[in-house]
């Protein structure tokens, strides 16, 4: 990164998606701040928010890469993805 | 009775001769992080069990000395390997040396053609793994805690693996081992004789004795492991129910599949579902009629996997399940493997969040008495929680127990959030006593009070002479005759009974 950008530093603004949960980026979930009283949230810049997420798919497809040769899913089998209302 | 006293610094001179001066630790920080484990710990009392120095040996004599002075000194020994330990194992109830084993790790052999490999108790299931990666062959034990935890605590816990079906759990990966015995003498323990020898009915299997010792009658001080071919080829699979009873009937038709790939059925119930939809980001989106899952894998060659993985598809289909998608089942199954990187919070009754450390009670419960066990586990842990105001139950689990026959009975845990920080004197024998009761349930079925984790500690090790009947006796005979001053980690499983002593585990 080069220079300061905006978007890198400040998350999005948060749309509600349960009674516990809320959401600034694309599957990456957050606790409603308003239950972290007790212990507070911690403000994170954006970029740090999806290195720490990247590096969790890196550590998970490094894992994947430990235990076997090959990963087979369901689609390779021609047994579908993600059932609709799953 | 045997009287534990202050170690002498001539004591301590005497341990830097036989280790040299960075063998041995008195500083303040290498003792208090020694001095638990992730199992809740009365953190109000951390003083009173932190150890009185810390040990680094190199090699199987050094631990011999070291055990020999202590016996000769009546110093407490207490074995340390990753400190992942869901049990106290590792705790030094009584002070005394902690003998860190982590400096052992070397690989001393890989013998690729009778297919062991021998190492030091100290070294990483991953990283061995890495090393052995280049041949083409894998050590298969797998824990949740692969990524931290040592095959020496993997030996004296006799611990339990993900994919123990397939491959058959910590017991049956190990081959053989060496051990130090509590009087320093060092020996050579298998089926029988013979270091790579899987099956011998020579003498008692004495491997078998010792395995899961909890460091009470000696400390492994190297091991000799199966080697397997390195799997081709993984497949999971996570399916979703409308009901436990449902996703309970389907784990049975999954578990009995007889596919000899099968690594392992895990049944998560309602309460574990409604926990990971509150703090889980795989399963916050899933609708409410998702109330339990099961998951599965398979790890082998590409001509067993791929067959093998229809058939499930099937089964779990045909028995109820609607599968849950590629992501979350190969992301999750691969997130298994390294449960203890999950940052831990609870939720008090209001949501509030709060720190929590992770708790989980485990069992093995037959396949027919799950559904009245989860009832009653839930039961007891709701009004511990409305007493104490810092549990918060995150679910339970039931995972296939058997090595290689993955059906009968499961490996059952309920994971239970615990507010540390709030711990005291008035609030610490209720959740022993939760815990008690968490056990009697499972004796009340006709299950073994822990399948993996151990039971050395107050609410669990009083229950062991229940479970043991008679078998208690024998324990309390041996350990009286191969530890004479009860000098190996004393206060645990009850077994200063051998000695007349019948002192509380905690004070």
């Amino acid at each position: 990164m080069i220079g300061f950008r905006l978007s890198a530093q400040k998350p999005p603004e948060a749309r509600r998606i349960t009674d516990d949960v809320i959401q600034r980026f694309e599957h990456i979930y957050e606790v409603d701040p308003a239950k972290m009283t007790i212990i507070e949230q911690q403000d994170m810049p954006a970029w740090d928010t999806m290195r720490i997420v990247d590096s969790r798919w890196e550590h998970l497809a490094w894992m994947h890469d430990h235990w076997a040769d090959t990963v087979l899913t369901a689609e390779d089998l021609g047994e579908g993805g993600p059932h609709p209302d799953g | 009775m045997t009287t534990f006293v202050a170690i002498r610094d001539t004591v301590v001179d005497e341990l830097r001769a036989i280790l040299g001066e960075e063998g041995v630790l008195t500083g303040k920080a290498a003792r208090y992080n020694r001095t638990r484990v992730p199992a809740p710990f009365p953190v109000h009392r951390w003083a009173e069990y932190v150890p009185d120095l810390v040990v680094l040996p190199r090699s199987a004599e050094q631990v011999s000395e070291i055990v020999k002075l202590a016996n000769r000194e009546r110093i407490p020994v207490v074995p340390r390997a990753g400190g992942t330990g869901l049990n106290d194992g590792a705790l030094p109830l009584k002070r005394g040396i902690v003998v860190d084993i982590k400096r052992m790790n070397q690989i001393k052999e890989v013998d690729l053609v009778d297919r062991t490999v021998t190492v030091g108790p100290g070294i990483n299931m991953l990283k061995l793994n890495e090393e052995l990666r280049k041949h083409n062959v894998m050590f298969p034990d797998d824990p949740a805690s692969y990524p931290c935890s040592l095959v020496g605590g993997r030996i004296g816990t006799s611990g339990w693996s993900l994919i123990g079906g397939r491959y058959g759990h910590t017991r049956d990966l190990v081959i053989s081992f060496q051990i130090v015995l509590p009087t320093g003498e060092i020996i050579e323990v298998g089926d029988g004789g013979g270091r790579k020898i899987r099956k011998s009915s020579s003498g008692f299997q004495l491997k078998h004795l010792f395995m899961g010792h909890q460091g009470t009658l000696g400390i492994v001080t190297e091991a000799t492991l199966e080697l397997v071919p390195r799997p081709e080829m993984e497949f999971a699979a996570f399916f979703h129910y409308p009901s436990y009873t449902a996703a309970w009937e389907s784990t049975g038709a999954l578990a009995k599949s007889g596919l000899a790939s099968l690594g392992g059925v895990v049944l998560f119930d309602e309460y574990k579902l409604r926990y990971l939809r509150r703090d889980d980001e795989a399963y916050i989106p899933r609708p409410d009629h998702v109330r339990a899952v099961v998951a599965t894998a398979l790890y082998g060659t590409r001509d067993e996997v791929e067959p093998a993985a229809r058939r499930i598809m099937r089964i779990g289909r045909e028995s109820g399940g609607t599968y849950l998608g590629d992501e979350i089942s190969s992301g999750d199954w691969a997130s298994r493997h390294d449960r203890y990187a999950t940052p831990l919070h609870g939720r008090l009754d209001s949501g509030e969040v709060v720190p929590m450390s992770w708790h989980c009670e485990d069992a093995s419960i037959n396949y027919s008495q799950l559904p009245a066990v989860m009832e009653k586990w839930h039961a007891i842990t709701a009004r511990y929680a409305e007493k104490t105001g810092i549990l918060d139950d995150w679910g339970m689990f039931a995972y296939t127990n058997g090595a290689y026959k993955p059906w009968g009975d499961y490996l059952t845990e309920i994971d239970i959030g615990i507010w540390e920080q709030k711990l005291s004197d008035d609030n610490w024998p209720d959740w022993v006593a939760c815990k008690r009761e968490i056990g009697q349930v499972a004796l009340d079925h006709g299950g073994s009070i822990t399948a993996c984790h151990g039971a050395t500690r107050e609410g669990d090790a009083e229950l062991i002479p229940v479970e043991m009947g008679g078998g208690f006796d024998v324990m309390l005979k041996i350990k009286a005759a191969l530890d004479p001053n009860n000098i190996m980690n004393p206060g645990k499983y009850e077994l200063d009974r051998a000695y007349g002593l019948d002192e509380k585990v905690f004070r």
